[in-house]
């Protein structure tokens, strides 16, 4: 498979801290990519840059093998990118396909006013639910009284909607329950089976074996390795993490 | 059943305050005080409607009454002087909506809170009406025509109520049906996610704003054309009952956020009492005492239902 995201030698410092030493990143078109590494390897940070809300102080992005400068988070967007933060971005008490099309909403033409296409928008939000499996009649429920991997998926069904090729998901499981974790699982299968590139940003070694095709370590602001979870085990994972072999 | 009391408990409640006060309060009833009520539920419904917006955003207007005022002193100054009453009318539309310009911009580029910002304009614009009036109101025989914005009927409905409708209406279809009231709501629901997702969320708090004076602006005109005379503070006292009709409409429909429906209900409740306890005999000051006892009633409501929503994510 071909590269979609490379980055090359990103260095990003804050004052006297350097967040990045010359971090490389190579992911591969379709496939799941996590990142992993201690509190200040410097994921965070690389996301950043990579998501357009921060900016490399040296180093390339490329996208599709195009080198891109991503100044802020729209600029990602027009790339393909889709960054779904941790809190997810969504609107508690608005309903799952205002939350879906929020910033983006359809509308149609009456009597030469613009005004919202509330049906269209509501059976688009079903389409992009069913590609992901997931199994929501109400359009209309708000958001508030979903389960946390529903809210996942509706997030996701964000991105979809801006026609992300690639979605970077911040620590998914962080605070879900066995179950939803598995849903969340579940969906990031279901993104990859449909073509979708996703890096993993995850603390949880059991998620990152597995789900994701290939990991990337990151220690002190540097790539450490770039290696395939094929007979990888979360022990062997968290060991390459903290710098065992 | 618990939801639709959530949605429709405080309606209800006002529509047993109305059969209360038909049956017990005399001339209640009559079509005259019926449609007197509607009159005095026009101001206060179209001040609301524009608090709502602001509100919508979530941000404060407490300078919306004194906009009204400002703008009634300029509008009825400038007729008084001799100014053709259409132009005295825009003048008086637009210094209420620079007063909302202002407030927005004060909250989204200088990054006032709303609170202290809009306590800044509305004491600015008290004292601007002191200036233009010398304390004195302007009063006079005015053109027929202009006093016919407030007087008048259309096809037997008082303009007054027809403007009022038309301002609710407008205000309903803008936040129910459009992109621009789905992207002030995403400001005030989730002010970051809806920046992430795209939305000007710093503009639609200027829009909410805006439009809060552009309304003080329409209800100042027709309270000036109503009583043939503008005064310093003439629509000071719409301050708490229109922020009570507000919160009042957040107690029903969509409980817990501000929407047009509810914010006219809650204007002709708070008229429907303010009314009857008049005809019932009450003491004035019950009417003060009711409109804090709805405010923080309101709230109080309002708040366990944030709080659920709060909670729940």
């Amino acid at each position: 498979m071909s590269d979609i995201l490379t980055v090359r030698n990103a260095r990003k410092s804050y004052g006297a801290v350097k967040a990045l030493r010359g971090a490389d990143l190579s992911v591969a078109a379709g496939e799941v990519h996590a990142l992993c590494g201690d509190n200040g390897a410097g994921k965070s940070t690389l996301i950043k840059l990579v998501s357009g809300v921060e900016r490399p102080d040296e180093g390339d992005i490329h996208v599709r093998g195009e080198k891109v400068r991503l100044a802020n988070p729209h600029d990602a967007l027009a790339a393909g990118i889709a960054t779904i933060h941790q809190d997810l971005g969504l609107a508690p008490r608005m309903m799952i396909y205002q939350n879906i099309f929020m910033g983006s909403e359809l509308e149609r033409r009456v009597l030469g006013i613009k005004v919202l296409d509330r049906a269209a928008m509501i059976a688009r939000s079903q389409d992009f639910l069913i590609s992901l499996n997931s199994v929501m009649r109400d359009m209309t429920a708000k958001v508030e009284n979903l389960s946390g991997g529903q809210r996942q998926a509706v997030a996701i069904c964000r991105a979809l909607r801006w026609k992300a090729e690639i979605i970077i998901m911040d620590e998914p499981t962080a605070a879900l329950g066995v179950r939803e974790t598995e849903e969340v699982m579940k969906l990031i299968r279901r993104l990859k089976e449909n073509g979708v590139t996703v890096i993993l940003i995850s603390h949880n070694m059991h998620d990152v074996v597995a789900v994701a095709d290939r990991v990337t370590i990151l220690r002190g602001g540097r790539t450490e390795t770039s290696l395939s979870t094929d007979g990888l085990t979360s022990q062997a994972l968290s060991e390459r993490i903290m710098g065992g072999a | 059943m618990r939801d639709f009391i959530a949605k429709y408990g405080t309606a209800l409640a006002g529509l047993l305050v109305f059969v209360f006060l038909l049956v017990f309060a005399r001339n209640f009833a009559s079509s005259a005080n019926l449609l007197n009520v509607l009159k005095q539920t026009s101001f206060l419904a179209i001040l609301a409607t524009g608090f709502t917006f602001a509100l919508l955003t979530s941000e404060l207007d407490l300078s919306f009454a004194n906009l009204a005022s400002l703008a009634a002193v300029v509008t009825g100054g400038l007729i008084a002087g001799g100014t053709f009453w259409a132009l005295a009318v825009v003048a008086g539309l637009a210094v209420a909506t620079l007063g909302g310009l202002v407030n927005g911009f004060l909250v989204t580029g200088v990054k006032v809170p709303s609170l202290i910002a809009t306590l800044g304009t509305a004491a600015i614009a008290n004292g601007l009406t002191f200036m233009i009036t010398g304390g004195v109101a302007f009063v006079g025989r005015w053109d027929p025509m202009f006093l016919a914005l407030a007087r008048g009927e259309l096809f037997g409905i008082p303009v007054l109520v027809v403007v009022m409708a038309a301002v609710v209406l407008i205000a309903w279809f803008v936040t129910r049906k459009t992109r621009l009231g789905t992207h002030m709501l995403a400001t005030g629901e989730a002010q970051e996610a809806a920046h992430r997702a795209g939305i000007a969320t710093r503009r639609m708090k200027l829009i909410g704003l805006t439009l809060s004076g552009f309304a003080a602006g329409i209800a100042a005109v027709l309270l000036v054309a109503n009583l043939s005379s503008a005064s310093p503070q003439m629509a000071g006292d719409y301050l708490l009952n229109g922020i009570a009709a507000v919160l009042l409409g957040m107690t029903m429909f969509e409980p817990g956020r501000p929407n047009i429906a509810g914010t006219f209900v809650g204007a002709l409740i708070i008229s429907m009492l303010a009314n009857g306890l008049v005809l019932l005999g009450a003491p004035y000051y019950l009417q003060d005492i009711m409109l804090g006892v709805i405010v923080i009633a309101s709230v109080s409501v309002s708040a366990s239902v944030l709080k659920k929503a709060a909670f729940s994510v």
